[in-house]
């Protein structure tokens, strides 16, 4: 999962939760309000009918009577003065049933016990819970649709800031990191970000692959020369076996030992100018301008190592479209590419083996050549090293220095051909090699 | 045949200059771009072998100053630089031939050999061997005014056996005259066995082939 979306789905989830928290705590909450309010106001008008008392005398409620009572019209709310009967002392707020004109109803009760002239007297202030309820739901509505769209304005808010500020990520990994082939050219431009830890990522990769870069062409360089240096003193060699060879007074030991040299010298000058081709190659020291019909190629291919396939035995059957045209190759690279195929096809073959070359055009523009054989194929574990240079057969009986196929990956990487390799012990091996047409 | 060798690789020049003496050319050798500039102004050669990478100058430059002075000889790249540009620039700069070191020097002989007979405009193109005929221009081997078809490749293998009659040459060096160095590492291969075995078949219907020897571990030899 995208780092954004990691980022907002934890954002949008804690918000979500902080407000699932405060819904399930809003009943309560808000009961709590309405119920501290009521005591306020109830308070409020216990001291203003102390206030009333103090200035203009109990008379002014009672007028002669008993008590005093008074209620609204829908007795939400009541008053009550009395002369208090027991010895109690009163100061209380609770939830306590009234009968008010037969009604039986909820009230909250402030009851208040005074002196009045050495007289104890009883105030009631009551306001019926209906009443004091009565905001509850239509509040906690309220506040549930302030709070969804909250949420929703600050999840946007959070998109839109949290893609900004990931961008630079995206550019570092899609301008550095993805699809990158060796070696990496155009690496100067920097990611543009305020975001230091992302200056930084940025900063290290660029270094990473400068010194990538560095170790690569330093490494090519010396393929290029220790294989190019090797030139000079293997010709001196070569002439001198030569005129040694010559030589009519030369015992027939001699000559074969001379002779086993000039071979061993020959592999030596093979590998060399293998690595030479790899390194220019890697180079591009060949130009990719001609243009190559794939059938022409194979026929010139067969052509050259026909003899081969005569010592074994092997039957070939070449099965490629007429009207496919290669553009912008290089025909000796290529040549070479699909000869160390068909080369390493006859070589791990078996006596009276097949090989088979067919091509498929994939889609409008991905036109794809298979050489397969009915060799000894190659292990699965061996699979991803075959390309690599010098690598060891571990059968033995093969002789080989490990670098046909090294060459076949430089011209395929060069060419930005794709080459899949699928093998079955026993059975053979199949190359498919991979063509951008356009 | 005179030819001078300019090589600042002062070994290779002589293993060259041994050979060719063996083979009857008169050599001249140079080591640098000065000396070998200077003995190419003075004298004339049939043949002048220069070698691209001097210590104090690029062969290409001698080429350049005389080629106009010396239409006649047969000027011969020799160089450890492989490049197609290269080639191309020394093949444009009016050279004849072009080798990458490191070379057989049975192949230099050949080109040599094969140049001259161009440039002299030698009409001799046909060589008989035992009954048959070979013509080396038009690519053809006759018996009895009957064309024989060679493939290419054993046309060349058996014209250049022809050319260096008498003398044993190696699997290596047909091989490498016939397919180039480009990297076919199966030096073990026995391709050319198998085309000289084609050879024979083909021609020993017509008569006999005994003048084409197998030499045991060696390689072939044409004796005449």
């Amino acid at each position: 999962m995208k780092l954004a979306t990691k980022l907002l789905l934890f954002i949008a989830g804690s918000k979500l939760a902080v407000a699932a928290l405060f819904i399930l705590l809003l009943p309560f909450l808000v009961d709590q309000i309405a119920s501290e309010y009521t005591n306020y106001i109830l308070k409020e008008q216990q001291e203003k009918v102390m206030d009333i008392v103090a200035e203009n005398g109990i008379q002014h409620y009672l007028q002669g009577e008993d008590s005093y009572g008074s209620y609204t019209l829908l007795k939400e709310e009541y008053i009550a003065l009395e002369p208090h009967q027991e010895k109690t002392i009163l100061d209380t707020i609770k939830d306590t049933k009234r009968i008010i004109e037969g009604d039986t109803l909820n009230y909250r009760v402030l009851s208040y016990t005074f002196n009045y002239q050495n007289k104890p007297y009883l105030l009631e202030v009551g306001k019926t819970l209906a009443s004091i309820h009565q905001y509850n739901q239509p509040l906690q509505r309220f506040a549930l649709y302030v709070l969804i769209s909250l949420i929703v304005f600050t999840v946007l808010i959070d998109v839109t800031f949290t893609r900004l500020l990931v961008k630079p990520l995206g550019q570092i990994i899609k301008t550095r990191l993805v699809n990158r082939k060796f070696p990496f050219k155009d690496q100067d431009t920097k990611i543009n970000t305020s975001t230091t830890d992302f200056t930084y990522l940025d900063e290290s990769i660029l270094i990473l692959m400068k010194q990538i870069n560095e170790a690569f062409a330093k490494e090519r360089e010396f393929t290029a020369n220790a294989s190019h240096e090797l030139m000079t003193p293997i010709s001196i060699l070569q002439h001198k076996l030569e005129n040694l060879l010559r030589d009519e007074d030369l015992s027939e030991s001699a000559e074969l030992g001379i002779l086993e040299t000039m071979k061993t010298l020959d592999r030596l000058k093979k590998i060399s100018s293998s690595l030479l081709l790899i390194s220019r190659i890697d180079n591009e020291q060949f130009v990719k301008k001609d243009e190559v019909k794939p059938i022409a190629l194979l026929q010139d291919i067969l052509e050259e190592i026909s003899h081969r396939l005569e010592e074994k035995n092997i039957q070939i059957h070449l099965n490629l479209k007429e009207d496919v045209l290669l553009k912008q190759v290089n025909q000796d690279l290529l040549f070479q590419l699909f000869y160390n195929l068909i080369n390493n096809a006859i070589k791990f073959n078996k006596e009276k083996g097949s090989i088979e070359i067919f091509d498929e055009l994939l889609s409008f523009n991905q036109y794809q050549i298979t050489v397969k054989d009915t060799g000894r194929g190659i292990a699965k574990a061996q699979i991803p090293f075959i390309f690599n240079r010098f690598r060891k057969s571990d059968q033995a009986e093969n002789p080989g220095y490990g670098l046909g196929l090294a060459i076949v990956k430089s011209i395929a990487s060069y060419h930005q051909i794709t080459i899949q390799v699928s093998s079955e012990l026993g059975k053979g091996t199949s190359f498919k090699v991979l063509f951008n047409l356009f | 045949m005179k030819v001078l060798i300019i090589e600042d690789e002062k070994t290779l020049a002589y293993e060259m200059e041994t050979f060719l003496k063996k083979a009857f050319y008169v050599c001249d050798l140079a080591h640098t771009f000065h000396d070998g500039l200077e003995k190419a102004q003075i004298n004339s050669y049939d043949f002048i072998l220069i070698d691209l990478g001097l210590p104090d100058g690029d062969g290409l430059d001698i080429l350049k100053k005389i080629k106009k002075s010396h239409p006649e000889a047969v000027f011969i790249i020799i160089t450890a630089r492989g490049n197609l540009e290269d080639k191309i620039t020394g093949l444009d700069l009016g050279a004849d031939d072009y080798l990458a070191k490191p070379f057989y020097l049975l192949e230099l002989q050949s080109r040599m050999q094969a140049i001259a007979r161009r440039k002299f405009n030698v009409q001799d193109e046909l060589l008989t061997i035992g009954d048959f005929e070979i013509d080396i221009q038009k690519r053809l081997v006759i018996h009895n005014k009957q064309e024989i078809e060679l493939s290419r490749k054993e046309f060349d293998l058996l014209s250049y056996l022809l050319l260096h009659k008498n003398r044993v040459l190696t699997r290596m060096q047909l091989s490498e005259h016939i397919w180039g160095t480009f990297a076919d590492v199966d030096y073990d291969s026995n391709y050319i066995d198998a085309h000289i075995k084609n050879i024979r078949k083909k021609l020993n219907v017509l008569a006999s082939t005994e003048w084409l020897e197998t030499v045991r571990g060696v390689g072939y030899r044409i004796r005449k």
